[in-house]
């Protein structure tokens, strides 16, 4: 009877649709896409911010978005505008009824903003290739540099829901007490200390270090494992639970200029399932900021020699 | 006799052997995380060192055979190389970038602005490797030669480049800044920019073979010592250049050069705070180096390796020790070349060859204005 059931439940494994394999409805992993690449309902997406990454070998069939210049609006420091990014996924091939999945380098953090872009204007069945390109490339999996031609798609942009952003007053109202929202610095901790102004190799975009009054400190490689997949549900609610985020309150997650953030955002609200919001102005907005508080551990001071 | 083949000696295989045990030796050192493009960077440029070395890619050489001796054959070897190569670069176009639409550019490819900036650059370039005797692709290869006078031209060319550190924030917030980047695809789409290219390299051909005077025919030597014919060079040059563009970037020696005299200067004290604008440009751009290991830096490496192989078996090998006069010249033209180098981002590799297989306007003032000045330098050298 054991064998039976045991033998039974492995049949209805492998003949449900293979994302529920994967830990969550919003991630699927490297086996899956290779065995779903033809599927003529999926469109893939790679978000890349090294330049020639993708037209040098992307995974068969993906266009590319280029976070710069298609994601942001470049004059208003916004997200793309609903105009913009509907004529890009149009162009792009994305119908109503597609199945998008995206992926990306850096371990997915552009690719996890462009998910969040695609939340907020209200598309659905939008997944993330789970451990992105490094896993993809690390399973030598094929890639190919031919650039793919689509023909136009259908989709239709709603609305847009600015409700899961976090503007500069929230957080502000974070760090005057006023607000009792949970805030997650997801940088490094020597960015958190305010030991540095900004990672290596990247420029010092805010004057002052440290981080936002009221905000813990985890860092998003705490929630992914050695291969850049996503740590399981029970593993990230420990991990989260341990800094005092366990979902009980909203959450706002912020970096330096909201990339990282987003992955963080993508763990806590896809994955965990919690209220989540993404403060895309980050501290490249709050730390620069005029007259806001800020926690510096360290006591740099910018320019003080 | 004739049946017999003959075989070079034991000793010839030296600079063989040092390749493979070097290349297996930076494989090991490489092997922590991703090191593919690392590596193939290092092969790369020990073909195009072998390239060079064989059929005396010296474009200064090759020049001074044109004026002197009419013999026009190794200029034809670049025209062939620029002819390959630009096929080559325009099929890697349309599987990067399906619609060349402005104001898209494919990836890495060295298409840069179109300035007076360049053009004093370029003439600058072309005079001071009339002055040193080779550009500096040359100097990396003749220097695997043996010739000890590349190693102060090497110096000269990381003055050169620090003192155009100094100038850099002018030319661009002044003039580079507003420049025209032209990339013919976007005015005559693909096949348009073939024609347009393919007909300017075959009229520039169809002007250098009517120039040419018949030559004396090389001497019989063993094959090991025979030099390719330049149009195998330029053939292969065009392949090299293909292949680099599409798994590593464009082709060009100076970007590491750049990085070691922007380390110099930094210890000097003598670099700007900020280059302006520099990251923005495509072309050889000097990077402050992150890891000891790099992309370019392997391909200057493995170019110097390769020729040096190359001279080992074909028994071109020896050293030459410069004289006063030739160290003089030697610094001279390196610092000419270095700052020319410098602010037209590239020398006539990552320019002249890169620059126009990828028809870039940029690539073809490079070498009109190169050409100038090389022609000029030329002419006050050899009245002396």
């Amino acid at each position: 009877m054991n064998l039976i059931k045991k033998i039974a439940l492995v049949l209805v494994f492998s003949f449900t649709t293979q994302v529920v394999l994967a830990q969550s409805k919003y991630l699927v992993d490297t086996n899956w896409l290779e065995e779903n690449i033809n599927n003529p309902k999926i469109r893939l997406i790679e978000v890349s911010v090294i330049p020639g990454v993708y037209e040098r070998g992307h995974i068969q069939g993906a266009v590319n978005f280029k976070w710069h210049t298609d994601l942001v609006d470049t004059v208003n420091r916004d997200i793309v505008s609903k105009d913009k990014f509907q004529d890009l996924l149009i162009k792009s091939g994305i119908n109503q009824d597609s199945t998008i999945i995206i992926y990306g380098d850096k371990n997915n953090w552009f690719a996890a903003w462009a998910v969040w872009v695609f939340d907020i204007y209200g598309v659905e069945n939008v997944k993330l290739l789970d451990g992105g390109r490094a896993k993809w490339e690390a399973e030598n999996r094929a890639l190919t540099p031919l650039a793919t031609k689509v023909e136009a798609g259908n989709i239709q942009i709603t609305k847009t829901n600015n409700l899961l952003r976090a503007r500069l007053s929230d957080v502000v109202a974070i760090a005057n007490k006023k607000s009792d929202i949970a805030l997650v610095d997801i940088r490094s901790a020597a960015e958190y200390t305010g030991k540095i102004f900004a990672p290596a190799g990247v420029p010092e975009l805010s004057v002052r270090a440290g981080h936002i009054p009221g905000a813990v400190n985890i860092s998003w490689g705490n929630a992914v494992n050695e291969d850049g997949t996503i740590k399981s549900v029970d593993e990230l609610k420990k991990i989260y639970s341990a800094a005092g985020i366990d979902g009980s309150k909203p959450i706002i997650t912020y970096c330096r200029i909201g990339e990282r953030s987003s992955h963080s955002w993508f763990v806590l609200k896809k994955v965990l399932g919690y209220d989540v919001r993404n403060y895309d102005g980050s501290w490249t907005e709050y730390g620069n900021s005029v007259g806001n508080p800020i926690i510096n551990l360290s006591g740099t001071v910018w320019g003080k020699t | 006799m004739k049946n017999k083949i003959q075989i070079p000696s034991l000793s010839n295989y030296a600079g063989v052997v040092l390749v493979l045990v070097l290349s297996w030796w930076i494989k090991i050192e490489l092997d922590q995380g991703q090191s593919e493009a690392l590596y193939l960077s290092l092969w790369i440029g020990i073909l195009f060192g072998i390239v060079l070395q064989r059929s005396r890619f010296c474009f200064y050489c090759i020049s001074r055979d044109f004026f002197e001796k009419k013999n026009a054959k190794g200029l034809l070897g670049i025209t062939v190389s620029l002819i390959i190569g630009t096929i080559g670069y325009h099929f890697i176009f349309g599987a990067f970038l399906i619609d060349p639409v402005f104001p898209n550019l494919p990836p890495n490819a060295h298409i840069s602005p179109v300035s007076l900036v360049l053009v004093l650059g370029s003439f600058t370039f072309g005079f001071g490797m009339s002055i040193a005797g080779s550009c500096i692709s040359a100097q990396l290869y003749r220097l695997g030669e043996g010739l000890l006078s590349a190693l102060v031209a090497l110096i000269g060319i990381v003055i050169g480049f620090i003192v155009a550190f100094q100038v850099w924030n002018f030319f661009y917030l002044n003039i580079i800044y507003n420049s025209p980047v032209v990339w013919f695809p976007h005015y005559f789409g693909y096949e348009g920019s073939i024609i347009l290219q393919l007909t300017l390299l075959i009229l520039l051909s169809y002007f250098l073979f009517i120039f040419h005077k018949k030559q004396k025919a090389d001497q019989a030597l063993v094959w090991w010592k025979v030099r390719w014919p330049t149009y195998v060079g330029g053939i292969l040059v065009g392949l090299i250049a293909m292949i680099a563009f599409l798994r590593i970037t464009p082709l060009g020696v100076t970007a590491e050069i750049g990085s070691m005299a922007r380390t110099t200067a930094d210890y000097l004290h003598m670099m700007p705070a900020r280059l302006e604008g520099l990251d923005t440009m495509r072309g050889c751009i000097t990077m402050i180096k992150n890891s000891f290991w790099s992309n370019n830096g392997l391909f200057i490496f493995g170019l110097v390796l390769g020729s040096f192989a190359s001279a080992i078996f074909s028994e071109d090998f020896k050293i030459q020790i410069p004289d006063r006069n030739e160290i003089i010249k030697s610094l001279g033209g390196g610092i000419l070349m270095g700052f020319g180098s410098m602010i037209a981002l590239g020398c006539t590799v990552g320019n002249l060859l890169s620059g126009i297989m990828a028809a870039s306007l940029s690539g073809w003032v490079f070498l009109i204005f190169c050409g100038i000045g090389l022609y000029l330098g030329w002419r006050i050298k050899s009245s002396y």
